[in-house]
């Protein structure tokens, strides 16, 4: 128990270390993509979360625009703590009642209810432009003053508190509930599991902490319009990062988000313009095809070979089964 | 001991009754078989009592406490718990884990079976010989079934439903898990096998109900039940001999 803890924390330690490096030797370009790929990460977490009850959400830009807008408009009348506080738990809220309401649906019909609802939210703030500003924006107060050190510094922060929680989902009270409720929600319900509960509580936390990355997002440069943040671009993001990095885990979205934007870079030097983001659509396709549990499985089987014979096989990850 | 009762239920898919104004008592104090041709409600009755598909009418009691209609997990809570035929477990998921989804959320302080207190006890006690660490994706058939009991008795049950536990089983397999069937139900648990095998009926229960189209056929004790003449005809066919 106590060994699992020092490990986890060393992980934290680990995330945590370049962002200090970074901030430590002052690069402005390198925090600027870093400030944007960690906010990634805590929104692929966000999602990973959520799918390890077997429901893969392509709606979570609307949680991520929910926050952000939330605590943007609710921090001058509550202030900065209690403003995020009300954005997060305005997106739980949210996410409490949507996930009551898909329920029932299983697989491709969830996935297709979330795509409707991100895009009906943005339609929502589109023409509610006396509370939400409509399609000329809103300006949110900004973290840190705008210095970009300290913001790299508080979205780690928030990253930090994104694989703490996305840990407490991993252990021991949650993480085979939850596989089972993926899995064979009957068995579940069959050895007492509250099913129903348990997929709400996934929902409203995962849908908090996707909200946590809106509102660092939305916070950056003190102006945002709905175009933002309320992208499809958001839809698929996390579920890209997450299959790239490995689902089911912490590492995985934070590596998958790092990998990316490398591969963002790269494809950008190549392809130039907007054509870079065709490696969302090659890496969903790639690693689903040849490599399912992603970088952190691959990482997994090379640690393996190091360490002949150990127990367990590959088990084949899958998207929503 | 706690029995189960079953007042005037009905089950119906569509224009199918596949439970039809079923009453019964399944008796505290005994290894019931529920047996029956195929089709005849046997798999619908579990599901309906466990709580999966809830019944159109009628009341479902577990000993005086009325379960009909709560979710099924309430059910569990209430101490009635079923094994599937076909157990799909998630393979990325340990014995240890598996076991210890429903001692950590059949809340009840019954105590488990056997004196055991963890999920390895557990699994030692329905003789899983594969370590607890050992993810499902790699456990044998008669692995899986162990498994399956194990859950189930994790859910502290006082009344315990296996459905086929012992089909497609070698004949040492089988004659372990008759024997572990005889110790669960010696720790105080009442016992319903739904089971083919008419040879490991005659060994193991001693009370037998026979459905038939979703209704009752015949119940009483195996060797006068499966020699009665209706019995036969429906279900064992004319001229079977133990």
């Amino acid at each position: 128990m106590n060994r699992s803890l020092l490990t986890r924390l060393g992980l934290y330690a680990a995330i945590a270390a370049p962002s200090m490096l970074l901030v430590a030797t002052d690069q402005p370009f390198l925090i600027q993509v870093a400030i944007g790929t960690l906010i990634s990460a805590i929104l692929a977490l966000a999602w990973d979360i959520l799918s390890r009850t077997g429901q893969v959400s392509l709606g979570h830009a609307a949680f991520f625009g929910i926050g952000g807008y939330g605590s943007a408009l609710l921090t001058p009348v509550l202030g900065p703590v209690l403003g995020w506080a009300a954005g997060i738990l305005l997106c739980g809220l949210v996410a409490v009642l949507l996930g009551a309401v898909t329920l029932r649906l299983r697989r491709l019909y969830f996935t297709i209810a979330t795509l409707s609802f991100s895009l009906s939210i943005q339609v929502l703030i589109l023409v509610t432009p006396g509370l939400t500003g409509g399609s000329t924006g809103i300006m949110p107060p900004v973290i840190a003053g705008g210095s970009p050190p300290l913001q790299l510094l508080f979205v780690t922060g928030c990253l930090v508190v994104a694989a703490g929680v996305s840990d407490v989902f991993l252990g021991r009270r949650f993480r085979p509930a939850f596989f089972m409720i993926r899995n064979n929600p009957e068995l579940a319900a069959a050895s007492g599991v509250p099913v129903t509960r348990l997929k709400i509580l996934a929902f409203a936390v995962s849908g908090m902490v996707a909200g946590l990355a809106g509102s660092c997002y939305c916070g950056l440069y003190g102006y945002v319009i709905p175009d933002d943040v309320f992208t499809t671009n958001w839809n698929v993001l996390p579920l890209a990062v997450t299959v790239l990095g490995g689902m089911d885990t912490t590492l995985g979205p934070i590596v998958g988000a790092v990998v990316l934007r490398l591969l963002e870079e790269l494809a950008r030097q190549a392809v130039g313009g907007v054509g870079y983001q065709v490696v969302y659509g090659a890496v969903i396709i790639l690693f689903i095809v040849g490599l399912p549990e992603g970088l952190a499985g691959l990482g997994r089987v090379v640690l393996r070979r190091f360490r002949p014979p150990g127990e367990g096989t590959r088990i084949k990850a899958r998207l929503a089964s | 001991m706690t029995g189960v009762r079953v007042r005037g239920c009905t089950v119906a898919f569509g224009g199918l009754r596949a439970i039809d104004d079923l009453t019964l008592d399944i008796p505290a104090n005994a290894v019931t078989a529920l047996i029956g041709p195929n089709g005849s409600g046997k798999s619908t009755f579990v599901n309906m009592v466990s709580g999966q598909i809830p019944p159109r009418g009628g009341q479902v009691l577990l000993d005086t406490d009325a379960v009909t209609g709560l979710r099924p997990d309430r059910i569990v809570h209430k101490g009635l718990a079923r094994t599937y035929q076909v157990p799909r477990v998630p393979k990325e998921l340990t014995i240890d884990e598996v076991i210890s989804v429903p001692l950590l959320y059949a809340r009840s302080d019954r105590p488990l079976p056997g004196g055991a207190r963890s999920a390895a006890d557990l699994a030692r006690y329905c003789g899983l010989r594969p370590e607890v660490t050992t993810r499902c994706g790699r456990l044998s058939v008669s692995d899986l079934r162990r498994l399956e009991i194990a859950r189930a008795l994790a859910c502290r049950p006082r009344v315990l439903l296996l459905d086929e536990s012992m089909a497609g089983l070698s004949l040492e397999d089988t004659d372990q898990v008759i024997g572990l069937v005889r110790d669960i139900h010696a720790s105080g648990v009442t016992v319903v096998v739904i089971e083919h095998v008419m040879r490991i009926i005659a060994r193991l229960c001693s009370h037998a109900i026979v459905l038939n189209q979703g209704r009752l056929l015949a119940e009483g004790p195996p060797p006068q039940v499966l020699t009665m003449a209706s019995v036969r005809e429906a279900y064992l066919g004319k001229g079977f001999t133990l």
